[in-house]
């Protein structure tokens, strides 16, 4: 009770099932090579629907990662949560002797976007075409938002502070955001992040009403931020989740430090408000900034939201001169989510556990599919580029108006 | 289906209802142990009652999905489904 709070929190684990690869060093090495995994869309039942390609991820068995009475009682989107959560745990060197002996000490805080829409709608299915008595009792707990949260708490008794954030495609920095602040009042770790499965029919009707989707067939030309031709996004499943640790945790365990999780911000403009998301994008990298005591010429790359609508593309580049000045300009800038898809709230997590993997790689990933752009950005495309970085900035926005701004130090950065 | 529900069938509808796994053999010896130790939760319980009714189409007593053993539930719906035949 009388040590002093953590003034410094850390990334100490990182868990990746993603349409690029099934696991952290899969995904490091399609995504460092520039490999796109957009591809028409396989799942049963969406042939006939406008949206055509998405990031898929083919070769998760659920039924191997997780025990059958949790498989039963959830949705796709959660099975992928409770396989990147062993991960990060075991990254972390997190083990159940550990946690079990201190529960408390451990939290859980996931972000949600779409939930669990295939179970939900299987079950919408009984209801409909049966009638109510052959509703599951699962129903109650598997498609909503909280799944994933609740369920990684309950499998591995984490009773630690534990939240869910719906802020769409932001929330899975604004999760990472809570997990630092939980930390900051005394838990030692959080698990943190986000995993969705938006590929199934109830859910895939849901994002045609998204005037920013691309209903684009070609993989290669369906998502191509900045340029001439952006046509709009395309969706992806999976997700990461990530440990997130107190500086004196992770020292007394002896983990490495992967990355600092230096500044947080985020505002709000409004549901597809792209021209105004300038403005709030840019006050949330000030405010991230200001949280990391970070100048903006200290940044060494920008993780973009790169939505792929002409009016998003262009408020991004803006804000992000706005708020670097010239050094805005010249920092590279990358959106590896091209070659993926942008998987709503794991979008952002899956762009953090990129920029750790480059801070300690030292190499900036490319922008698959993208190579000429209208914009004034050091866009780094067709090839990962050698570089020292120090300092990434992450940038989020939701299509419901949020925007979140991250900024992420080296492991190795000490103290000033 | 027999007009009784035997250690067999319940040990399927653990299987199919709550995801668990367990011999019917076994299943005989933990007669009195709790269900949550057998890793089957009050909502898994919930849905092995909701799935006898739909496959006997006769009411189960309230009581069966508060039963805390498998030998309370099975005298429990047993009694039901000889009461409702």
């Amino acid at each position: 009770m009388s040590e002093p709070l953590p003034r410094r929190v850390a990334v100490t684990g990182i868990g990746v099932v993603a349409p690029n690869g099934n696991g952290t060093d899969a995904f490091w090495k399609s995504t460092e090579a520039g490999i796109s995994v957009l591809d028409r869309i396989t799942r049963e039942g969406c042939a006939h629907l406008p949206l055509r390609v998405a990031g898929e991820v083919r070769d998760f068995a659920a039924e191997s990662a997780v025990e059958e009475r949790y498989l039963v009682q959830t949705d796709r989107f959660t099975h992928f949560a409770l396989a990147a959560a062993d991960r990060a745990l075991d990254d972390a060197g997190l083990g159940r002797a550990y946690t079990e002996a201190a529960p408390f000490s451990v939290g859980v805080v996931t972000a949600a976007g779409s939930g669990g829409g295939e179970f939900g709608q299987r079950e919408l299915q009984q209801l409909w075409g049966k009638g109510s008595r052959f509703v599951g009792p699962y129903q109650s707990i598997a498609w909503f938002y909280a799944a994933s949260t609740g369920q990684i708490s309950i499998r591995r008794g984490f009773k630690g502070p534990c939240g869910v954030v719906a802020s769409d495609e932001a929330g899975g920095l604004d999760a990472l955001a809570h997990a630092k602040r939980a930390v900051c009042r005394g838990t030692d770790a959080v698990v943190a992040g986000s995993t969705e499965a938006p590929l199934a029919p109830y859910s895939m009707v849901c994002q045609l009403g998204y005037p920013e989707l691309s209903t684009e067939t070609d993989p290669a030309r369906a998502y191509r931020p900045f340029t001439e031709a952006a046509c709009g996004f395309v969706p992806a499943e999976g997700g990461a989740m990530l440990v997130v640790e107190g500086e004196r945790s992770a020292r007394e365990r002896g983990v490495e430090v992967r990355a600092w999780l230096a500044g947080h911000a985020a505002t709000f403009t409004g549901a597809g408000r792209w021209e105004q998301s300038r403005d709030g994008l840019a006050h949330a990298i000030r405010g991230a900034l200001a949280e990391a005591d970070c100048a903006p010429e200290e940044i060494d790359v920008v993780f973009a939201d790169a939505l792929g609508v002409p009016d998003a593309d262009r408020a991004e580049a803006l804000a992000i001169a706005d708020a670097l000045g010239g050094h805005g300009r010249r920092v590279p800038v990358t959106a590896p989510k091209t070659g993926i898809g942008r998987g709503y709230g794991a979008a952002p997590v899956l762009d953090v556990a990129a920029a750790v993997l480059a801070l300690q790689h030292g190499v900036i990933p490319p922008t698959p599919n993208v190579f000429d752009i209208c914009h004034d950005l050091d866009l780094v495309t067709e090839r990962a580029r050698a570089a020292e970085p120090r300092t990434a900035l992450v940038l989020s926005r939701g299509l419901m108006g949020s925007n979140s701004a991250l900024v992420l130090r080296h492991g190795a950065t000490k103290i000033p | 289906m027999s007009d009784t529900i035997t250690v067999e069938e319940l040990a399927e509808l653990m299987k199919k209802a709550a995801g668990v796994t367990v011999a019917p053999e076994q299943l005989k010896q933990k007669y009195d142990s709790g269900f949550d130790t057998l890793g089957v939760d009050s909502l898994g319980l919930l849905g092995i009652v909701g799935e006898l009714e739909n496959r006997y189409g006769t009411p189960m007593p309230p009581d069966a999905e508060r039963s805390k053993t498998p030998r309370v539930f099975l005298d429990q719906v047993n009694s039901a489904l000889l009461a409702g035949a």
